[in-house]
């Protein structure tokens, strides 16, 4: 179909978002990063030093682990709570419109209304830890959130609690369109449920899985409120992230140049992590029309 | 709908002039200041509308934007700036953390407000070379926080069974293991980077007295922090983490002053702003808990100031309306009706607080001490430095390393910016 | 045999999802039980008990009397000011991407896929380092602090996941649909408005949904965008909760929380089911 004009002109406004917004203001952060920029733009240029900063600061290097660690944590988390959580809303139980809005509630929530709630409740004085031993069990452990080899885990179990239910609800969807005669088929050969679902259904949920994927994948660059909600980085530095080392720096460290040096780095990552998968995804659709 | 969406775009320019207007009135009007501060709380709250009825009172119109948390009202303040609609005024701390906004030609000069109001004569030196940039006058200091106390029960040091306040690092350390001994937590801390720092300035200035902090901090001599004093004072540092709970790590310091109403802890280390949680949980000074400004008949203490800035602004009026509010604000009456609410000193020397208790009655003693005080690292460090080294103590008040490692980090974070 | 292993399967399967039911539960609970607490109940620490002596009182305080700042009177002022920028903010984010999913679903002018790819990268960019460059543009424009400031930053970090929806919905239509209409001489236009915006409503549903809920759940941008007048019911919650040296009332702090996150909250109760359909409907293809 050739376009029209009317096309073309209707994507004005998203094209100048997407040109003078993001492509704007990556290629200006970009600019700041060569520079001395403190608490406002300077053009002095200092080539390549804010990034060789950058690489020597500890603080910026436990951030990008930290991310990674976290992301392998939360997506897999995330997939298959949200798996499980799909499949038995998906069963014929009782009250499941009811369990279905119960699962998606987090979702509704920012973590500056519920990061103070998760602090409590993974707090070892206040917390579970605290009702496990009042139950009489003394050598109960829940403290995570003050262990700095395992406070990452807190924050992958609260965003987890908050993403997991949007899972389901993309899995659900999925789930609705599979064939109702292979659950036929398969309890004729008297294959047992929970082999159905693992060896048959869920393979065949690829897109869903996929548009999970990539949702979770930008939750994951852009941690910052669950973090800042609940340990403010710590236990130390043990819970940093990279987006919460860049506003740090962006305004009260009042180092614009750093700040951007690691905003730089953080979105080429992101990109060369994504590029591979976004090409394809681009083909399939476009050979799909 | 195609028609429908086209008048919805209109009505968006439309509101878009509008309010562009709206917005350009109330800038021409002359004694109309828009304050930005991080003043939220009920105290606080109380305390900053004595600053706002007095500016009524001379004649102006105290327009508010709060934003909680020092750090992120700063922000917005300088993304205010960048975007070229700055608040009349903003709060920030007396430091350098407004340096490059004077250096860009950003700020309007106080120099005859700060003439008229005989600054020089009533303010401490400290925090006037704070707020001073090549002579002239930057920001207006409205109270005095004195912010390493050292606070503990009265019923968990008697339940202890410690008679007398500690006076040296020695005898608080036997405290501390005495409190441990009666099954009490012996050091209530709030476990986040800003409180760290909080008792290693208290550590800093007890243990390694005032020409070593200078050295530190305000001369950033690598030889200083290589010394073995400096290394006495991280050792001293970390051992303080001995003493704290399992529930530290991430906690409010409120919830850490808490712990000592309810008598499950003998000791937390912090600012004096401290004494309207133990009022809110009806605890007296003197009484229920005690105060020490420091180890000792003659430690230092370190203070701390917030003053305002007032961003310059294109309309000539502004700078009257700016002048008006830092003339107010300073003024003799409004700073005691200011501090009794806000729990912080008095910048000006020249006044007294009424009815004080025993705690404020022994700063305000003090502050006449001018040789021991101690202007807080902000003041020397930029806001750069100032957060690398809170990275460095963090991480070493939550994980043991080697102290040289960490002597070697404090010389790193304090290294000149770029 | 087979029958009660059925049973027994059923009843494992029920305590399991009432299990993680409660689980997700729990902060919710907490929320509201330390709402009607009273600080000292609060102070002496039993976070998972029911409170002694249930009481409304901090939630009034919340709403009317709390101070976030020089102002001592609660929340409410802050929901109109919610309402009055989430409301501009969806309509137009909607409509936008609904425009852009046709156009770069059906229509597919040159360089569509190069768009659609930098805004996918878009959508991976921090809010926080658009932040300061977005401010100075805008800035630039005299923008800052006012409604249309805020709609357009709402509008342009929505974009991406708003035109994700609806090109993947109008992929999986069916394209004799499209060129039926074409056909009869249908232009731009009225395809759009005539055809295919009727056949939208479960993923108009759905971008509401979330953009509703993505706006009102903003604490960042209404704080550097909206301006004092404007400040979002999420900056006075901040204002309230997040105090530096100021004393805390943890009751009110989750009243506030509560009356704060009530309409996302009542959004989804109310709309969940639309949600799931409209993703159903075929967000998923493409």
């Amino acid at each position: 179909m050739r376009a029209t004009w009317a096309a073309r002109a209707a994507l004005v406004p998203v094209a100048l978002t997407a040109l003078l917004g993001y492509l704007g203001s990556t290629l200006w952060t970009a600019q700041m990063s060569v520079t001395a920029s403190r608490t406002l733009p300077s053009d002095h240029f200092v080539g390549m030093a804010q990034y060789v900063r950058l690489f020597s600061n500890e603080r910026w290097l436990l951030s990008l682990d930290n991310l990674l660690l976290y992301g392998v944590l939360f997506i897999s988390a995330c997939l298959l709570a949200g798996s499980v959580l799909a499949i038995l809303v998906d069963r014929e139980i009782a009250a499941r419109g009811w369990l279905r809005q119960i699962f998606l509630y987090p979702y509704a929530m920012s973590f500056i209304a519920t990061g103070a709630v998760w602090q409590w409740i993974l707090n070892p004085t206040d917390g579970i830890q605290a009702v496990g031993r009042a139950l009489g069990f003394s050598a109960f452990r829940f403290d995570w959130i003050v262990d700095p080899d395992r406070v990452l885990l807190t924050i992958v179990i609260a965003t987890a609690w908050q993403a997991s239910g949007f899972v389901m609800a993309i899995l659900l969807a999925g789930l609705s369109g599979v064939d109702p005669d292979l659950w036929r088929a398969a309890r004729i050969d008297g294959i047992p449920t929970w082999r159905v679902y693992t060896s048959i259904v869920l393979p065949q949920l690829g897109y869903a899985f996929a548009t999970a994927l990539v949702l979770l994948l930008t939750g994951v660059v852009k941690l910052y409120d669950a973090v800042v909600a609940m340990t403010q980085g710590g236990p130390g530095t043990a819970s940093e992230v990279p987006t919460k080392f860049i506003m740090d720096h962006l305004y009260g460290r009042a180092n614009l140049g750093l700040a951007s040096a690691g905003a730089i780095v953080l979105l080429v990552t992101v990109l060369a992590l994504l590029a591979p998968f976004l090409y394809a995804r681009t083909r399939a659709a476009a050979s799909i029309a | 709908m195609a028609r429908l969406f086209k008048p919805r775009m209109l009505a968006l320019a439309v509101l878009a002039a509008l309010a562009s207007r709206a917005h350009a009135e109330p800038a021409a009007a002359p004694a109309r200041a828009e304050v930005l501060h991080w003043w939220t709380s009920g105290g606080e709250s109380a305390a900053a509308r004595t600053l706002a009825d007095a500016f009524r009172a001379a004649g102006g119109t105290w327009i508010d934007t709060a934003v909680a948390g020092s750090e992120q009202a700063r922000a917005v303040a300088v993304s205010r700036v960048a975007g070229g609609n700055p608040p009349t005024a903003a709060l920030f701390n007396a430091s350098r953390q407004f340096r490059d906004l004077v250096d860009q030609g950003q700020l309007t000069a106080l120099d005859d407000v700060a003439r008229q109001g005989g600054w020089d004569r009533v303010m401490p030196p400290a925090i006037l070379d704070a707020v001073r940039v090549n002579g002239h006058v930057y920001a207006a200091p409205v109270d005095i926080h004195m912010t390493a106390w050292i606070w503990y029960s009265k019923a968990a040091f008697k339940k202890a069974g410690i008679a007398a306040e500690p006076r040296s690092v020695e005898e608080l350390f036997q405290a501390l293991d005495r409190l441990r001994a009666a099954g009490l937590i012996p050091l209530a801390h709030g476990g986040q980077p800003w409180q760290d720092s909080i008792v290693f300035r208290a550590v800093l200035a007890s243990v390694g007295g005032r020409d070593l902090y200078l050295r530190v901090f305000r001369d950033r001599d690598p030889r200083a922090i290589e010394s073995p004093e400096f290394r006495q004072v991280l050792l001293t540092f970390r051992r303080l983490h001995g003493y704290v709970d399992a529930g530290s790590p991430g906690r409010h310091w409120n919830d850490a002053t808490g712990l000592l109403v309810a008598g499950r802890a003998g000791v937390q280390i912090m600012g004096d702003w401290v004494r309207a949680e133990f009022s809110a949980a009806r605890q007296r000074a003197g009484v229920d808990y005690g105060c020490l400004p420091g180890l000792g008949e003659h430690a230092p203490y370190v203070i701390q100031a917030d003053a305002f800035v007032f961003p310059k602004n294109r309309d000539a009026a502004t700078a009257r309306t700016q002048a008006l509010l830092a003339t107010t604000v300073t003024s003799p009456a409004v700073q005691v009706s200011f501090s009794s609410r806000k729990g912080s000193l008095p910048v000006r020397s020249d006044v007294e607080l009424p009815s004080p208790d025993p705690c404020v009655a022994l700063a305000a003693a003090l502050m006449r001490d001018r040789a021991r005080q101690l202007p807080n690292d902000e003041m020397f460090l930029t806001p750069d430095q100032a957060g690398a080294m809170a990275d460095v103590l963090t991480a070493y008040w939550n994980r043991d390393m080697p102290v040289e490692t960490v002597q070697k980090k404090v010389v790193a974070a304090l290294r000149d910016d770029l | 045999m087979r029958r009660a292993s059925a049973s027994v399967g059923r009843i494992v399967l029920h305590a399991l999802v009432v299990l993680a039911a409660l689980g997700v539960l729990l902060p919710l609970y907490v929320m509201i039980v330390t709402s009607l607490k009273s600080m000292d109940e609060i102070r002496s620490g039993a976070l998972f008990a029911l409170p002694q002596a249930p009481s409304l009182a901090a939630w009034k305080d919340a709403w009317s009397h709390a101070c976030t700042g020089l102002a001592c009177d609660g929340l409410h002022a802050g929901f109109a000011n919610s309402l009055w920028i989430a409301v501009p903010s969806t309509l137009v984010a909607v409509a936008l991407g609904a425009l852009n999913g046709y156009v770069l679903a059906l229509w597919r002018p040159r360089g569509s896929n190069l768009l659609f790819g930098l805004l996918m990268i878009g959508a991976f960019i921090p809010v926080q380092v658009m932040m300061y460059p977005l401010v100075r543009a805008l800035g630039a424009v005299g923008l800052v602090g006012s409604l249309p400031g805020i709609v357009v930053v709402h509008v342009i970090f929505s974009m991406p996941l708003m035109t994700l929806l609806f090109r993947n919905y109008y992929a999986a239509l069916p394209v004799e649909l499209f060129n039926a209409a074409r056909i009869d001489g249908a232009g731009f236009w009225t395809t759009w408005t005539l055809v295919l915006l009727p056949m939208s409503a479960p993923m108009l549903a759905v971008a509401a949904i979330m953009q509703v809920t993505g706006v009102w759940n903003d604490y960042l941008l209404g704080l550097v965008f909206a301006g004092h007048e404007l400040a979002p019911m999420t900056v006075q919650l901040n204002n309230l909760i997040n105090t530096t040296t100021g004393t805390r009332n943890y009751g009110v702090d989750m009243a506030a929380t509560l009356l704060t996150s009530l309409v996302p909250l009542l959004v989804y109760f109310a709309s969940g089911r639309w949600f799931v359909r409209g993703i159903t409907a075929g967000a998923l293809r493409g």
